[in-house]
This record gives C-alpha cells, sequence and structure tokens, in this order.
C-alpha cells in the first residue's frame, strides 16, 4: 500500500500532503498534552516497533507480499493521536532511507496508513469492545477487528487516489499520465486482496498481541485504558460510536465517486442500453426482457430521482437513505436478540438452572 | 578459532557485507529446506541493517553530492522530483535517468551497484503491475500489437497503454533514483538537521532521529528472540497455528521491552538535563559551490520543463 512516486499526481499529493498537517498539528498538541516529557522516548519506540511490523512480510498468492501496518495496534496501545505520529515517522524512515513509498506522495501514505486507519480502526475497536474488562476475550477480537476495518479502510482510499488519476489526467489522445487503471479496476484489485489477505493478517496479529498482554502482562493495557478496571464494568466516555458516525458520514460524502467511474458495472446494464452487436444478437433475449421490469417500485431508482437531473444529489440521498434503511434492520435485529435472551433468562430463573 | 574479522577499505567489517553460502535448492547438496516467512523477514532485516551502514559509509566519501550542503540538497532533490513528475514526454524522462546516473558516477557510487539497488526493487515490480495497463481491455484506443478478436472488436497492445507504461516506469525509476541519491550521499544526522533547518519542528526530528536509532536496537531484540527459540526447538518447527503465536508473542513482548526500555531512555534524558525543550547544533554556512549546484539544477529544470512543452505529450 506505500504509494511510490510516479503514480499520483503532483496535485494530488499536495492536496493530501496539505489535509495531513492540521492532522500532524492537532495529534502533536494531543500527545504533547498528555504525557508532557515522557512522550519522546515513548512515541520514537513506537515509531521503531511499527517500523518493525511492518517488515512481516506475508507471501500472498498473486506474488506479491502482504504485511499488517500496526497502526490500529499502537492506537489501542498508546491512544489513536500517538499512532498518527508513530506511524508517520516509520513512514518517513521508510520513504527517505528504505525507498518504500514516495516521497513526494509521503502526504498520501501518510493520509491513508496515518491517519485514516488509526482513527477508522480505534472507532471501530471503542465500538465493538464498550466497556468490557481489560483483560475479556471480546476486547482482543475488538482490536483485530478494529485492525482489520482501518487497513481495509486505508486499501479502499489508496485505491480511490490511484483510480481517480486516469479520469483527472491524461493526454489529448487518451494515454493515462499517472497510474493507468480505473475506479472501477483499482478498487477490487486492492479490496480482494486486502479483504482476503492483508487484513486477516491485520487482524490476526493485532488481536494475537492484545491477547499476549491481556495473559503476560495487563499493565501495559493500562496505559490507554487508565480508567479502566482490570475486571468488571468501568464507566468511561463512548467516543467508540461517534467515530463511527463521522467515518460513514464521510462515506456517504464520498459516494457520488461512482459517477466519476467509467465504464458500467458487468452484467447491471438495463436491456436497451445493451450493445447487442457486440454479442451477435439481434433481439434482447426474451426471457431478459421479461424480467428486468419485475421490480420498478424503488425510490429511487438507479440511484438518482428527478429523471437524473441531479445524479450527485441522487448518490448522496440514496447513500443516506441506505444507512437509515441498514440501520432500522440492524436494530430490529438487537431488538430480537435481546427479547430472545430476556425470554431466555426468565425460564432459567423459574427452573433455578445456570444460563451458559 | 575464528577467523579476525576483516575490515573492508570503506570502513564496514567484510563479515557483515558477505552473502551467506546457501545450499542448492535444487537439492542435490543436503536436504531442500524451505525457510518460513519469519526467518524470511529476519534474514531481509539483516541485509536491510547491512545496507544502511554500507550507506552511512557511502555517504563520507569525498564525492559530488557529498560535498553540497544538506539543506540545499534537500530542496534541488525535491523541485527535481516535482519536475519529474510533471514530464510528459518518456524520452525527457529517460534523457533525466541517465543525468542521475552521471550524477552517481561522480559521487563516489558504483553506477552497477546504484542501478541494482534503484531497478532490482521497485520499477521491476512498477513494471509487472502496469503490464496489464497496455491491453485495450484496460487502455482503449489504437491497437499497435493486435492478438486477435473478442466479439468482434479487435483486441491487443493499445499505442495509448503502452507509453502510458513507458511513462509510468521511467518516472518511477527517476524519482526512486533521485531519493536514492540524496539519502546514500548524506548521512543520518545531517539529513535530519537539514529537515530541521528547513522548518520540520523540532519534535518530530527529535522522534525521527530516536525512532531510527532504537529500531536497530530492537531489530537486534527480535533477532535475539528468534535465535533462542530456534535453539530450544529439537526438531523443524512445521506447525502454522505455533508459528503464529510465535509472531504475535513476539511482537507483544517486544512491546513489553520498548516500553520499559522508552522509560529507561526518559530516565536517562532526565539525568542528563532533558526539560521538554531541544537545543540543535547551528547549522554551517553555505558555500559557494552550493550556489553552483543551484544554478546547475534551476537550468536541468527549465530545460527539461522547456523540452517537455515543445515535444509534447
Amino acid at each position: 500500500m506505500h504509494i511510490p512516486d510516479g503514480y499520483l499526481s503532483p496535485q494530488s499529493c499536495a492536496v493530501l500532503g496539505t489535509a495531513m498537517v492540521p492532522a500532524w498539528y492537532v495529534a502533536g498538541r494531543r500527545v504533547k498534552r498528555v504525557v508532557t516529557t515522557r512522550f519522546v522516548p515513548l512515541l520514537a519506540i513506537g515509531a521503531a516497533y511499527c517500523f518493525l511490523v511492518m517488515m512481516f512480510n506475508v507471501p500472498i498468492p498473486d506474488g506479491t507480499t502482504a504485511h499488517a501496518v500496526g497502526g490500529v495496534l499502537v492506537a489501542v496501545l498508546l491512544g489513536p493521536w500517538a499512532a498518527v505520529i508513530a506511524v508517520t515517522t516509520a513512514l518517513a524512515i521508510q520513504a527517505f532511507f528504505f525507498g518504500d513509498g514516495g516521497v513526494l506522495a509521503f502526504g498520501a501514505n501518510a493520509f491513508n496508513m496515518a491517519l485514516v486507519m488509526p482513527m477508522v480502526g480505534y472507532a471501530v475497536y471503542r465500538a465493538v469492545a464498550g466497556r468490557v474488562a481489560l483483560t475479556a476475550p471480546r476486547r482482543a477480537v475488538a482490536a483485530g477487528l478494529g485492525g482489520y476495518v482501518g487497513l481495509n479502510a486505508a486499501a479502499l482510499l489508496a485505491a480511490i487516489e490511484f483510480g481517480l488519476q486516469p479520469t483527472l489526467f491524461h493526454s489529448a489522445n487518451g494515454t493515462p499520465l499517472y497510474a493507468p487503471y480505473h475506479l472501477s479496476q483499482t478498487i477490487p484489485t486492492m479490496m480482494l486482496a486486502h479483504l482476503v489477505v492483508a487484513g486477516v493478517v491485520e487482524f490476526v496479529l493485532t488481536a494475537g498481541v492484545i491477547s499476549y498482554l491481556q495473559r503476560a502482562d495487563v499493565s501495559l493495557l493500562r496505559i490507554n485504558h487508565a480508567s479502566l478496571a482490570e475486571a468488571g464494568v468501568a464507566p468511561g466516555p463512548r467516543l467508540g460510536w461517534r467515530w463511527a458516525a463521522i467515518g460513514l458520514g464521510v462515506m456517504t460524502v464520498l459516494a457520488p465517486l461512482g459517477l466519476v467511474a467509467p465504464g458500467r458495472a458487468f452484467g447491471e446494464d438495463a436491456p436497451h442500453d445493451l450493445d447487442l452487436r457486440k454479442y451477435h444478437l439481434d433481439t434482447v433475449p426474451s426471457g431478459l426482457r421479461h424480467y428486468a421490469g419485475f421490480w420498478h417500485n424503488t425510490l429511487f431508482d438507479g440511484y438518482d430521482f428527478a429523471n437524473d437531473k441531479h445524479p450527485t444529489v441522487g448518490y448522496l440521498l440514496s447513500a443516506g437513505t441506505g444507512i437509515v434503511a441498514i440501520a432500522v434492520v440492524v436494530l430490529a435485529g438487537l431488538a430480537l436478540v435481546r427479547a430472545f435472551r430476556r425470554v431466555r433468562r426468565h425460564s432459567a430463573r423459574r427452573i433455578g438452572g445456570v444460563v451458559v | 578459532m575464528t577467523a579476525p574479522a576483516t575490515v573492508a577499505a570503506n570502513g564496514t567489517p567484510g563479515w557483515l557485507m558477505r552473502s551467506e553460502v546457501g545450499l542448492c535448492p535444487c537439492g542435490c547438496i543436503g536436504r531442500r529446506r524451505k525457510g518460513g516467512f519469519v526467518e524470511k523477514t529476519l534474514t531481509g532485516a539483516t541485509t536491510l541493517m547491512s545496507q544502511a551502514i554500507f550507506a552511512d559509509d557511502i555517504a563520507t566519501q569525498p564525492g559530488l553530492l557529498q560535498s553540497i550542503d544538506p539543506r540545499v540538497k534537500v530542496l534541488t532533490m525535491l523541485a527535481l522530483l516535482i519536475v519529474a513528475a510533471f514530464v510528459r514526454n518518456a524520452a525527457v524522462l529517460g534523457g533525466l535517468y541517465v543525468g542521475t546516473l552521471a550524477l552517481a558516477a561522480r559521487s563516489a557510487l558504483s553506477v552497477g551497484f546504484f542501478v541494482r539497488r534503484v531497478w532490482l526493487f521497485i520499477p521491476l515490480f512498477t513494471g509487472i503491475v502496469v503490464l496489464p495497463a497496455t491491453f485495450s481491455f484496460v487502455t482503449p484506443g489504437h491497437v499497435v500489437v493486435p492478438l486477435g478478436s473478442w466479439f468482434g472488436s479487435n483486441v491487443g497492445l493499445t499505442e495509448q497503454g503502452l507509453v502510458a507504461a513507458l511513462l509510468i516506469v521511467a518516472r518511477v525509476a527517476v524519482s526512486i533514483s533521485l531519493v536514492v541519491l540524496l539519502t546514500l550521499t548524506t548521512p543520518w544526522n545531517r539529513l535530519l538537521g537539514a529537515l530541521r533547518s528547513l522548518g520540520i519542528p523540532r519534535m518530530f526530528i527529535l522522534v525521527l532521529g530516536m525512532a531510527y536509532r532504537y529500531l536497530f536496537y530492537l531489530l537486534q531484540t527480535v533477532t535475539d528472540m528468534y535465535t533462542a527459540r530456534r535453539a530450544r526447538s529439537v526438531n523443524r518447527d512445521r506447525d502454522v497455528r505455533s508459528g503464529r503465536a510465535f509472531v504475535a508473542s513476539t511482537a507483544g513482548a517486544l512491546f513489553g521491552k520498548s516500553y520499559a526500555m522508552s522509560d529507561e531512555v526518559h530516565q536517562a534524558m532526565v539525568a542528563r538535563g532533558y526539560r521538554g525543550d531541544v537545543r540543535s547544533s547551528t547549522p554551517p554556512r553555505l558555500r559557494p559551490t552550493d550556489g553552483l549546484w543551484v544554478f546547475g539544477c534551476a537550468v536541468v529544470a527549465v530545460l527539461t520543463l522547456g523540452v517537455d512543452h515543445v515535444l509534447g505529450a
């Protein structure tokens, strides 16, 4: 995921680099306020630690290797802002000294791996872990899930950055000037490798380290969880949901990116849009014609309304509606589970048995 | 008896630079043994370490780029990187690449080593990545190498795809060459000093410098932990699950060790008078050669962009 120089246009690099400046500033201020003079050696060693984690390459089937970033791990152990600085430093050493990741593209790499990854991953971790005890297995799983989601969020951003290049920067005869692949090619390629392999590596590493520390040295987990008791439930601020909401909001705003993607998803064309001559056909196959119009009562047919006059607005509205619909389904499911549990508890109490 | 450590002329001990004699992978000598990814990573880490030490040797030798002030070098290399990013013509990028080779030759770098260092890793990988982009499926356009037809339309390598692939590989090669030239000819501490005087906050520089220093210490710790495990195992460990558990436990134990060490380092810093602010030595004054170098880079930049503008994409 380390983008080398030459893949992104200087304009893209400048935009992403500028976006990182306030993040670095805030990270510096936040971390300094929390741990005062102690933070310099702590962060330095955190950064060296991140660098080492990135060196553990696991071979993946397509001939390249995948590695964990460890950004979410550091976020869980030292806090998300400390992770911003630690991963940034590790990336700087890699870019300047070992030629891994570009110098011009440093801002883009930092945006994906040092800002979005720890923040998204930490939000997922907080949301899943809730306020369970420090030694609870759920905490390790939550950290692993955070790593998985965080890494995939970073990979998705990298894929979008790559995929926008040929659309935005090409010469008069259509020759791409920078990365040549379109969004419809970069997103499936990047996401397949990261959802299936690299994300799993990140999950195993993050969850494994947390569960090792739960067994071996809980005091290290207390650095970032000072208010949390070792066993039992302790109160704490519930930041997780807020960050999850912010993440969802960003994704909603990014939804119209699909409009920039040239070409259509294979097999999703309406029958009258099919290029029949390409497939040596004279008419639309009868079955396809018959069933294509089977369900036309959707609210936003084809993610638009008002006959596609405002495609961007249509996309945004569709994204928002989709989230609400999914939320309703999830909440209904949760309510069902809770109701089912209550029934079981009642019946168990009546018999005097133990709920397992 | 151990053989005396031979010290090469450049100061790096010979035994560190020597590549290990490996068993023939075809299995004609001894039994073929496939190393696990942990072992491969550690071998890679050791190679990295020897490379870094080697780089520090080159940085102290006399040469053209070594004599330029690091601040000037960082700024001019960044400017040249931006110029290379704006170039739209592959021939112009080729010219720039020849320029970096000439610079390497004038800076006490063996050209063979420099070319290998740049081409072995990323651009070759880049070439494989951009290969599919030459086909008409990905980059539509004028088909120059037809490969048959697919549902009635001609498919093959397109002119646009080939040019785009060439452009990317050339641009990546030039960019990496420039960064490698900068880092190979500048000692790490002077590079950090240059970044500091260019306005990067002191705290970041301090963290960066210490991270780089302790990176090697932690690397050594990991290697030791792995050697200790190997010394304790009687047979080859084939269990994937225990290997995975070992990696996670190593990473966890490493975090514990790092945290304890950061505490010790902090106490040592406080004992030596650290109160939260950092002082750095004043950078040396610029010399006439630095001015000449800036002028030369400016001429190259203007010429490159001018020629690129005339030739077009």
